[in-house]
């Protein structure tokens, strides 16, 4: 996915499934919170409980520049950086 | 400005009957809601008198108010019922409340449109709740009765969706040990004492919460700058690299004091328990809901007979007191004792292992017969194994360990304040020891909480050395006036430099804010959100302007609601006494240690812990001979039970 300014990256290994990426996401576009809402899946394995963080939907703008989820994630699994080039979604 | 609608759900299990009750915020407000409202419900609709395994007990659950919204830690579930624990040689039960974080349950219940679940009556077979957008249902439990908790919780999961909560009781919740607890999404636990065995007597097997609905809050904009401003709290706090990459595992700093049996030598403890031990087992830490701290962990085992068994919650600090309490060098042995009552009986870890200490040893004193029914009673890890089965099954002699202290005493003749390590009260052993830990707040609430467990009370004062002008500051952002600073902060011979009494009063309110709005207690232990804050968030949360004073003074409404329901059942200043053990000096290799106040100063005797309780009750307006709030206190709270 292209937009503007920017690149998101996710870390799978670093996620430690605490949901606020996807509480930030919904909260940004909507004033409420939702995980079920925001553009972010989590994918759970159930023999280790491990989550890792997926954007699923073509809705996903980066935030005009300035992604919640990468500002909400405490542990660094979503990231972004604003000078990438052509601006993707990794 | 929308204010949030307050919705409870009820199921009765007798009549298959549910119905919602909608209140506006207004109607919950005097008791901030969550699980303050869960204790109004509980005070006037349980009946008093009754057995807690009787279809009349209650189960309240209740997500906090703040529950789903990114606030870092807001991610509790607070339960209320009449635990099964045997409390008193006359046989009463206390009402009392745990709580518990996870990562999908409460939220799932708050989208589902449950702010609280309140369940009474019995099912006529095992079931199943579930929670979900379009209400509740009553569903079978099939061949899920009789199975082990983490099994049953992939299973739920795989049927509901990966973003399912599901709460689980083990086999002895089944069986009515009544020690049993309950585990929320497979990581934490809720409810030791018993909340398992009540869900047990009520035939359900677990509950699932699973919704879409949207959390608002009355000014969003205000609110999640607050929340942002927390984080930032968190994120710049110079301990959080060592907590992340430990977890729970990063207490054993002061653990090894707090919880320290002084059976072996310090050193040979942390070599056989300590934190380079547990980074050699510890796979994963995960996080509960908007957490940036992270405690949960995940841990396989390495080597040795359980080589590669894998469990889920925090096992290091159970397994560290127990394995010193047992003799158990190999630390993956006790481990492995953990995951079991983990995931599969849900057996509380620290009762059954005191139990499990105490007959045994006096077997090998000779004041019990080491033959007992089931079983010949030594000092061994086989005996020690099967004794944990034999509890979780209600086998031989396990029928009256899963009856606890009081049942030990009428059936073995053995009075649980002979118990070494930590004490018991109200048919509770405890996790901490005074003696070692120093007489700190934490301690005090054991005694005067109606259920004598922390229950998320910690503040800075529950860690070894903190400054005077530490715990302070600390408590200076609780509101209260100079005459109150006054009277907590004032050195007397019986309490040392600060009033412990008088601070634990203030101490308890504060947990009752925290569990009414979800907020784990780690960050009023590690000091990164103070009561100012929670009001902050609190007012622009529910669209109603309070300060730190008055969210406190809320949180004192529902101690008081808490202590009137267990007054109501025959309880008094009688039931909260210190236990005979703290005042008996450890002998530890390194030599006595005496139960001291909080700054060493002085050893400390009954006289001085009485001394402390009048203090509390005076502080409370309670009356200092029975422990009762006064008609006075009642009114002056606007509280008529
Ligand atoms: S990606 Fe970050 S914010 Fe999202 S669940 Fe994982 S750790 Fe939490
Ligand atoms: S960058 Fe995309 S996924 Fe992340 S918060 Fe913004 S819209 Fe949601």
């Amino acid at each position: 996915m292209i937009s503007i300014g920017g690149r998101l990256t996710i870390w799978p290994d670093r996620c430690r499934g605490c949901r606020s990426c996807q509480m930030a996401c919904s909260f940004t576009k909507t004033l409420e919170y939702n995980p079920s809402a925001s553009y972010i899946i989590l994918e759970r394995d159930l023999e280790t409980e491990k989550t890792a963080p997926m954007i699923k939907s073509l809705r996903c703008d980066l935030c005009g520049g300035n992604p919640a989820c990468a500002a909400a994630c405490s542990y660094k699994a979503i990231t972004f950086e604003p000078n990438w080039e052509s601006g993707s979604c990794e | 400005m929308t204010r949030p609608i307050d919705r409870t759900w009820f199921v009765d299990l007798t009549r298959s009957q549910v119905h919602v009750e909608e209140r506006t915020y207004d109607e919950v407000a005097d008791v901030l809601g969550g699980s303050g409202f869960g204790w109004r419900i509980v005070a006037n609709r349980l009946p008093s008198g009754i057995d807690p395994f009787s279809p009349e007990n209650m189960i309240v659950l209740n997500p906090g108010t703040l529950v789903g919204t990114r606030v870092m830690g807001a991610s509790k579930l607070t339960a209320i019922t009449k635990f099964p624990t045997v409390a008193s040689a006359d046989h009463r039960y206390y009402v009392g409340s745990c709580t518990s974080g996870g990562r999908y349950f409460a939220i799932g219940m708050r989208q589902a449109g449950c702010d609280r679940l309140v369940i009474q009556g019995k099912a006529s077979e095992p079931v199943i709740l579930a929670i979900r957008d379009g209400g509740l249902s009553i569903e079978p439990a099939g061949d899920l009765w009789g199975k082990g908790i983490d099994e049953v919780s992939r299973t739920l999961i795989e049927q509901e969706g990966q973003d399912a909560g599901v709460l689980v009781i083990g086999t002895a919740g089944e069986k009515l040990v009544r020690s049993a607890l309950t585990i929320i999404d497979r990581t934490n636990s809720l409810g030791r004492g018993g909340l398992g065995a009540v869900f047990g007597s009520k035939n359900v097997k677990a509950v699932v919460a699973h919704g879409t609905g949207s959390i608002r809050v009355a000014d969003p904009i205000g609110y999640n700058q607050i929340a942002d401003e927390l984080c930032e709290r968190a994120m710049t706090w110079p301990r959080r690299e060592h907590w992340i990459k430990l977890g729970l595992a990063a207490g054993w700093s002061t653990f090894k004091h707090t919880q320290n049996p002084g059976m072996w030598e310090k050193e040979s403890w942390d070599k056989l328990y300590g934190e380079e031990k547990r980074l050699e087992s510890l796979r994963a830490v995960i996080a509960c809901a908007s957490c940036p701290l992270n405690c949960r962990l995940r841990w396989v085992l390495p080597g040795g007979e359980f080589d590669g068994e894998q469990g889920l919650g925090s096992p290091y600090s159970k397994s560290a007191t127990s394995g010193q309490l047992l003799g158990i060098e190999d630390d993956r042995k006790m481990i492995h004792l953990v995951t079991e009552a983990n995931s599969y009986t849900g057996i509380d870890f620290y009762t059954t292992t005191r139990l499990i200490d105490f007959v045994t040893r006096m077997a090998e004193r000779g004041r019990i017969p080491a033959e007992q029914d089931g079983i010949t009673l030594a000092r061994d890890y086989p005996t020690y194994q099967r004794l944990y089965t034999m509890t979780a099954n209600r086998e031989g002699l396990g029928d009256i360990l899963a009856d606890g202290w009081y049942r030990v005493q009428e059936e073995l003749g053995l009075d649980p304040s002979e118990y070494w390590y930590a004490g018991v009260c109200k048919g509770v052993d405890f996790i901490y020891d005074a003696r070692p830990s120093r007489f700190h707040p934490l301690m005090m609430t054991f005694l005067t909480r109606p259920r004598p467990h922390h229950g998320g009370s910690h503040t800075r004062t529950n860690s070894r050395g903190k400054t005077l002008e530490e715990i302070r500051d600390q408590a200076a952002h609780w509101g209260l006036s100079d005459e109150v600073m006054d009277r907590i902060f004032l050195e007397t011979d019986y309490s040392g430099k600060f009033n412990v009494g008088r601070y634990t009063a203030y101490m308890e309110d504060l947990m009752r804010v925290k569990n009414a709005i979800g907020l784990c207690t780690i960050y009023t232990y590690q000091a990164l959100i103070f009561a100012d804050d929670m009001a902050r968030l609190y007012s622009a949360a529910v669209g109603e302007q309070i300060n730190a004073r008055e969210l406190i003074r809320r949180g004192e409404r529902v101690s008081n609601l808490a202590k009137m329901i267990n007054v109501r059942d025959g309880f008094s200043r009688a039931d909260d006494q210190p236990p005979d053990v703290w005042f008996r000096p450890m002998e530890a290799p390194e030599g006595r240690i005496e139960m001291e106040d909080y700054y060493q100063t002085k050893t400390l005797h009954r006289e001085d812990l009485a001394h402390m309780l009048d203090d509390y009750y005076e502080e409370r307006g309670w009356d200092k001979t029975s422990g009762h709030p006064t008609p006075e206190k009642l009114a002056a709270l606007g509280l008529s039970i």
